[in-house]
This record gives C-alpha cells, sequence and structure tokens, in this order.
C-alpha cells in the first residue's frame, strides 16, 4: 500500500466520524421543530444548524481528498509527491476542525467584531467557520493540489481523468477565496455569496465526484478507461453549460436584476436532462457488468448515486426552479428537502462507494459480499427517502399556508409552523432521521467488520 | 398564482420529471433485457411525459415561455434515453476489442 492510502484510510476515518456527527447535529435540529424552546439559551437551533451544515461539507471535503489521495498513486504509478506536507496538512485539518467544533459549542457567539470574526463565527451561512480556520482550509487545499499537481510532473504523465482533476483544482481553490469578503451590503454579499456556494458545492464538486467516480468505475466494475473519459468530458461539457449558469436560480429574490428570473429558470430546468442519460447509463452498466463485480456495496452505492441525483436534483429540484414556483418553496422545508435528497444522491453514495473500495483493498478478499451493507444501504436509502418526503410535507404547507394564504407575513410564518401538515411532516422527518441513524450505525459497523472470504467464482453467480 | 394552483403546478412538474426518469429506466430495462413490453411500458410513460407537459401548458398559470421550455424538454426527453443507449453500445462495441 502507497503512503498516501495509508493517508486517505485516515480521511476516510475522519470523514465517516463527522458524517456521525452530522447525523447527531441533524436529529438535534430536527426536535428544535417540534420543542422549539428546547435548550433555549443554552444550545440554540441555529448553532445545531450550523453543526449540522458545516460537517456534511467538512466530511465530504475529506471524503474526496481521501479518495483522491487513494487513487492518485495508482493512477499514475508513484507515489505522491510531498507526502510529509500532506499529513501535517490531515492533521492540522483535524486539529481545527476539532477546536472550530468545541468553540461552535461552547463559545456559540461573540460581539459582532473583528476578534468574533477571525475567532468564534465567520458569520457567513454555510461558512461559518472563524477566518483563521478558513485560511487554514485554504491552506489544506493548496497542499492538496500541489500534491496532485507536483505527482504528475513527477510522473510525467497525464491521463484524461487527471487533466480535468488538475483543471478542476483551480475553480477548487480560486472559489472558496470567496468565503472571505465582508461585504454590508446584504444582496452584493450574497450575489458573491452563491459563488461560493453553487460554483464550489454545486459545480467544482461535481466534477470532482465525476473524477472519483470515473476511478472507481474503471477499479469496481472494470469499466474502460475511454469510456468512463468520455462521459466525464460530457459531465464537465454540461456543468460548464448549464451548471455555471444554472447559479441563476439562487439570484432569484436577493436583489439582483429580474434577468436572473429568465436565467436560472431556463439553465435549471435542462439540469434533468443529463441527469436521465446518467440514469440510463446506470441501468447500462448494471446491466452489462452485474455479475462481474467483485464489490457488491460499491457497485450497489454507485447505481444509487446516479438514481439519487436524478430523483434529488431533477425531479425534486424541478418541482421549485421555475421562478412563479420558487417565490413562494424558496427558504421553506421544500428547499430543505431538495437538498438533503439533492447532496445524497450527487455526493454521499458516491463516498460511501469509495469507502467499499477501500475496505475491499485494505481487507484484500476478492469478493466483497455479506449482508450487513445491505442493511445499512436500505436503511440509509429509507431513511433518506423518509426525511425527504417528510420535509417536502412540510415545506409544502410552508408555501400553501404561509406564503399563498398568509401572505408571507410572520403571523403567517408562525401560523404555518403549527399547521397539523407542518408538524406532520417534522415528525416524519424525525423519525425517519433515526432510521437513517440506525443504518449508519451498521455501516460504521460493515465498514469495520472484516468481510468474510468467499471465492469470487461461485460468488459472481450468485444473485446480488 | 392562487395557493392551489401552487401546488398543482408543482406536483405537474415533479411528475412531468418522475414520467420521464420512469420511460428512460424502463426503455433501457427494456433493451437490457430485450422485454419489448418493458420498451412498451417506457413508450407509455413518454407518452403521460408528454400529457403531463400539455397539461401543464393548458391549465397551469406559469409564463407562457416557460410552458414552451417544458414542452421542448418533454420532445427532448423521448430522444435522450435511445440516443444515450445507442451511443454506450458503439462506445462498448469499439472498446471491446482493444480488450
Amino acid at each position: 500500500m502507497y503512503r498516501s492510502q495509508k493517508l486517505s484510510l485516515r480521511y476516510y476515518t475522519a470523514a465517516v466520524a463527522l458524517f456521525g456527527v452530522m447525523i447527531v447535529f441533524g436529529l438535534l435540529s430536527a426536535l428544535y421543530y417540534l420543542y422549539p424552546a428546547m435548550l433555549y439559551n443554552v444550545f440554540d437551533f441555529h448553532m445545531s444548524k450550523i453543526m449540522h451544515i458545516d460537517t456534511l461539507v467538512i466530511w465530504l471535503l475529506m471524503g474526496f481528498l481521501g479518495a483522491v489521495y487513494w487513487y492518485l498513486p495508482k493512477e499514475l504509478g508513484i507515489e505522491v509527491e510531498g507526502m510529509w506536507l500532506a499529513e501535517l496538512m490531515f492533521w492540522i485539518f483535524c486539529v481545527a476542525v476539532a477546536i472550530v467544533a468545541l468553540v461552535f459549542v461552547f463559545v456559540q457567539y461573540g460581539s459582532a467584531n473583528e476578534f468574533s470574526m477571525w475567532f468564534i463565527n465567520q458569520g457567513r451561512k454555510y461558512v461559518e467557520a472563524p477566518r483563521w480556520a478558513a485560511i487554514g482550509i485554504v491552506v489544506v487545499m493548496a497542499v492538496f493540489a500541489y500534491n496532485v499537481i507536483a505527482t504528475c510532473i513527477k510522473a510525467r504523465k497525464m491521463t484524461g481523468i487527471m487533466w480535468v482533476l488538475v483543471l478542476d483544482l483551480i475553480p477548487l481553490l480560486a472559489v472558496y477565496l470567496d468565503a472571505f469578503p465582508a461585504v454590508t451590503n446584504m444582496s452584493v454579499d450574497l450575489y458573491w455569496w452563491w459563488w461560493l456556494v453553487h460554483m464550489w458545492v454545486e459545480s467544482t464538486w461535481e466534477v470532482l465526484i465525476g473524477c472519483v467516480m470515473a476511478l472507481v468505475l474503471m477499479d469496481v466494475m472494470g469499466t474502460s478507461r475511454r469510456i468512463v473519459e468520455t462521459w466525464l468530458y460530457i459531465e464537465v461539457m454540461l456543468v460548464l453549460g448549464a451548471g455555471i449558469l444554472g447559479l441563476g436560480h439562487h439570484y432569484f429574490w436577493i436583489g439582483t436584476p429580474q434577468y436572473w428570473l429568465g436565467i436560472g429558470g431556463f439553465f435549471s430546468a435542462l439540469e434533468p436532462l443529463p441527469l436521465l442519460g446518467m440514469v440510463v447509463h446506470a441501468i447500462y452498466d448494471a446491466g452489462t457488468h452485474r455479475m462481474k463485480t467483485t464489490n457488491q456495496p460499491a457497485f450497489f452505492w454507485i447505481t444509487a448515486e446516479a438514481f439519487g441525483n436524478f430523483i434529488g436534483a431533477g425531479i425534486w429540484g424541478f418541482m421549485m426552479t421555475l421562478p412563479q414556483i420558487n417565490l413562494f418553496s424558496h427558504g421553506t422545508q421544500w428547499t430543505v428537502s431538495h437538498g438533503h435528497f439533492a447532496f445524497y444522491g450527487a455526493y454521499v453514495c458516491g463516498i460511501i462507494a469509495v469507502l467499499y473500495v477501500a475496505k475491499q483493498q485494505t481487507s484484500g478478499v476478492d469478493m466483497l459480499a455479506g449482508r450487513a451493507w445491505k442493511w445499512g444501504f436500505g436503511l440509509l436509502n429509507f431513511g433518506m427517502v423518509g426525511m425527504v418526503m417528510g420535509l417536502l410535507l412540510a415545506g409544502m404547507a410552508q408555501a400553501f399556508y404561509g406564503r399563498a394564504i398568509g401572505g408571507s407575513t410572520l403571523m403567517a410564518f408562525t401560523s404555518a409552523s403549527e399547521n397539523a401538515w407542518f408538524v406532520s411532516g417534522m415528525w416524519a422527518r424525525l423519525f425517519f432521521g433515526f432510521v437513517f441513524a440506525a443504518g449508519y450505525v451498521v455501516l460504521v459497523y460493515d465498514l469495520l467488520t472484516a468481510p468474510k472470504r468467499v471465492p469470487v467464482t461461485r460468488a459472481r453467480l450468485e444473485p446480488a | 398564482m392562487t395557493a392551489s394552483a401552487l401546488l398543482e403546478t408543482a406536483a405537474l412538474l415533479g411528475l412531468f420529471v418522475l414520467a420521464g426518469g420512469g420511460y428512460g429506466s424502463l426503455y433501457s430495462a427494456g433493451r437490457l433485457w430485450s422485454r419489448p413490453a418493458l420498451i412498451r411500458a417506457g413508450g407509455i410513460c413518454w407518452a403521460l411525459t408528454f400529457v403531463l407537459a400539455l397539461t401543464i401548458a393548458i391549465h397551469t398559470p406559469l409564463d407562457p415561455g416557460w410552458k414552451l421550455l417544458i414542452l421542448a424538454s418533454a420532445v427532448v426527453y423521448a430522444v435522450i434515453p435511445p440516443l444515450t443507449w445507442r451511443y454506450l453500445e458503439r462506445l462498448h462495441d469499439e472498446q471491446e476489442p482493444h480488450q
């Protein structure tokens, strides 16, 4: 095993641990909707939500870094350059995350001054980490970029996947710098902030997970390089074509010019089309490679990613992306429902697939099968579908009663929050949140348990 | 837009994409296992996609531009699965002699 793959396993461990923290704070956040006075002035809802969302971003990022450190030496045939720096950055990253989490839990907030911005909370949604930690993330990403580029140069080898990855590193690093401005005009601030949220998370991450999935597909299903690289180029083209201007659907109600309604709606409406192509591709691959895979869990999670992406981003997104609908739905639990499903489909399933690839290779078994992963797969998917259905119900109640009938007043918001449909939806979300948490426990158990040794020839013939 | 129209329109938009996805899935499954019945079921799903697009165009208060876009999307949905499938087959056929 390469040294960078050992580092990758550390990243995976940290990512899975943070995945658990994210779930804990997700459950806590769900409880606040049912018991709004819970922990009042001790640990308020907004801190729980910050922990939930920020750990989501960090665990996925760690999963991506782990995946790239795993595959880089395999792809280029040499050890990753600057490993000591990469290992140092991993520990700095972990310590920084721990300090920020402790500050969020025990200090929570400070006065509106420079000290708070640098050491407590930057005050920008989704990138609340204090400025010193945000600079730390830039340094980690810069070292990561150095590792990738220097290894490519040393190997004197560039594959199509590596070209896409290297080019993606530029926006991955540059767009994150958008986390720093402290603009006092809220419209201007949100205008650039969405570059960070949409372009970083929804565009550069899409390309990054595309590169990772291309490598996983070659590994798990033996798909040829030419095929995965062709699809990767198509994906990049679609991200550049529809994804960038799809940013416009975030500009609807923040004080930007009216033309964004047309641009955002149009490009967002195009987004389900490539996702449909992905579904067809997934079925094609599932059919032609099903009996050939030696890693059933990874294979099923890859397939779940294609369907989850289509349903979460495609169906859930299209329901609310046109401006006339979005006027009522934005900022409600409806959006939360879409966000949960889309993130789960696009990234979470992919990262879990990568975890199983690592498990198979570290345990040295020819065939990874068993029963526990099926329970994990079932509970996580069932839990997520239940949660998003509950959130959709609650969100539609908010849009219907609070926005369309009540006219978006504070009183309408309050009464919609007490509406039976809303409350039922939030109870459903909590229940299925626990189902999801149970799935996580099974997933961790399965990842940590040594796999049974199954002869490949026999296992291949058994239905999955 | 009235409160009822909001939910009806959103539901129709979601069902529209869902039916498109159903068409893609059934078409692909039919081609994969050579089951014409599944391909026909996929065709019914696409017909449903088009009917939903028409319903959106006729019965919802969306602006005409969005209605046209949805109708055009319904037509594009029809060609994506067969086009993707053919492309995948060609790609795999070209690749196999090299493996």
